[in-house]
């Protein structure tokens, strides 16, 4: 029989443990609440600081490893998440002296490119999907009013139904989707100026039972105009990510998009290389079309985080075009859109809150 | 965007708006000050400029200017609801921050021109 062990050394094994996503050790970010020492048995209790964390398994699972290397045969680890706010609690969290339309959405994630073509949709569908598969509750907005792709993407069967006076949104692949798609015969155009626009992005916000969601994906139209801005006006946004062919025509256009985001103070939250190789199906060689590197390249000269890339692969087509992301399935196509997930989160939770606080005297 | 307000008070007797930046610095702005000075398109004069409003008319007798209340947008700008009815004004951050008309602020502007 192994020996007792303290809990200082517990402690200190368990400094050694990081959180998957933050890279910091799991003592120093305060997650450890309470060590139990007892016969052939070690107890750990730990808070995580927000219910978004991912990796909450692979955390536990850590924990495990470095109490059971002291010799202990059985280590439990339990992890408490806070409990979600009630509504009311979370109207009043949000910043002050904004009415915040969607007080219990956690994070807004606001996906853009500056150029159209690049793969927006389909990398936001896929995101969202990938948050989802982390065990988060995710939301996919189509803010793209004018050619909304979401429903396709999602293989969206469907429609949303109306409780209450508001939309119910309907869920597929256990996400929550609106689009304008749902409100259109597919024959017809929306043929609209600004003010129309803005209130479609109010209702799609406002008017929609989101619910309780860690994220809500956005994907955004091409472009630095009138949905942007009304986007970025309405609620206080988390950040944005960028999505980006390597070649340099795209990238232009895309710091053009991050220019905006700078000036509304909206943070980057990172760049992803999309359609970044082609691996060919024939004979497997890989070929750059676009080039390779190029927005990883220039998001290091900028100083943005890199998120990572996805390749150019018909299989992306195919299901996209069926309805069924690729970030289901257990490809290595799914691993890289998990890649990006992971790493988008990171960002997340480094990103500090800075709404600044209004007071009336 | 470098700096941005901690805090915003309305202050009730002062007549000033006051900011707390992140980077430490304080800027207090009267309430005449920003309201002259309202980025909006109608008093930018792209747009003809309005009747004057109620408050001015000598009969009503000239009511203190002052916010009835701000509201952020987004996270970059300040919409502020003065009481004489405007309130298509977004003073974003950085425009905040140019108008602070402070000792040191008004010497860094001396040194750059």
């Amino acid at each position: 029989m192994s020996k007792k062990v303290s809990p200082q050394e517990v402690l200190d094994a368990l400094k050694q443990v990081e959180d998957p996503a933050l890279h910091r050790d799991i003592v120093s970010l305060g997650y450890v609440q309470d060590i139990e020492v007892g016969y052939e048995r070690v107890v750990v209790v730990m808070q995580l600081k927000s219910a978004s964390s991912p990796g909450r398994a692979e955390l536990a699972e850590r924990v495990r490893k470095a109490v059971g290397a002291l010799g202990v045969p059985s280590v439990e680890v339990e992890i408490a998440t806070p409990a979600p706010a009630e509504p009311a609690d979370a109207a009043a969290a949000a910043p002050r002296g904004q009415s915040n339309l969607i007080p219990q959405v956690k994070n807004t994630i606001a996906v853009a490119s500056g150029k159209g073509g690049v793969g927006k949709s389909t990398v936001a569908a896929n995101l969202a999907v990938a948050l989802h598969r982390q065990g988060l509750r995710v939301g996919l907005m189509d803010t793209d009013v004018y050619g909304p792709s979401v429903p396709s993407l999602m293989g969206a069967k469907q429609e949303p139904t109306v409780v209450e006076g508001k939309l119910e949104p309907p869920v597929e692949w256990g996400i929550k989707i609106m689009s304008m798609a749902y409100f259109l015969p597919e024959d017809e155009a929306v043929i609209w100026r600004g003010p129309m626009l803005h209130k479609t992005i109010q209702q799609f916000l406002g008017d929609v039972r989101w619910g309780e969601l860690d994220y809500l994906v956005m994907d955004l139209p091409p472009g630095t105009g009138d949905i942007q801005l009304s986007l970025s006006q309405t609620i206080p946004l988390t950040g944005a990510v960028i999505v980006s062919t390597p070649q340099d025509l795209a990238l232009e256009v895309a710091w053009k998009a991050i220019a905006m985001f700078k000036k509304l103070n909206i943070p980057i939250l990172g760049v992803v290389e999309n359609m970044s190789y082609y691996v060919c199906s024939h004979c497997g060689e890989r070929d750059d079309i676009f080039g390779h590197g190029g927005a990883r390249e220039a998001a290091a000269r900028l100083g943005y985080p890199f998120l990572g890339e996805i390749p150019l692969h018909p299989a992306i087509r195919v299901q996209s075009d069926s309805g069924r992301p690729v970030a289901l399935d257990d490809s290595p196509l799914a691993r890289n859109y998990e890649a990006v997930a992971k790493a988008l989160a990171e960002q997340v939770s480094m990103a500090s809150d800075q709404a600044p606080q209004i007071i009336t005297e | 965007m470098a700096v941005f307000p901690k805090t915003i008070k309305l202050r009730g007797d002062g007549g000033t708006l006051a900011i707390d930046w992140s980077d430490g610095h304080r800027s207090a702005y009267p309430y005449r000050y920003l309201r002259d000075r309202c980025p909006c398109a109608t008093c930018t004069g792209s747009e003809p400029a309005p009747e004057p409003p109620p408050s001015q008319l000598p009969m009503l007798g000239p009511k203190p200017l002052r916010p009835d209340r701000a509201e952020l947008v987004g996270r970059y700008a300040l919409q502020i609801f003065w009481n004489d009815g405007h309130s298509s004004g977004i003073y974003t951050f950085d425009y905040l921050r140019e108008l602070c008309f402070c000792d040191d602020c008004e010497a860094a502007l001396d040194q750059l021109t």
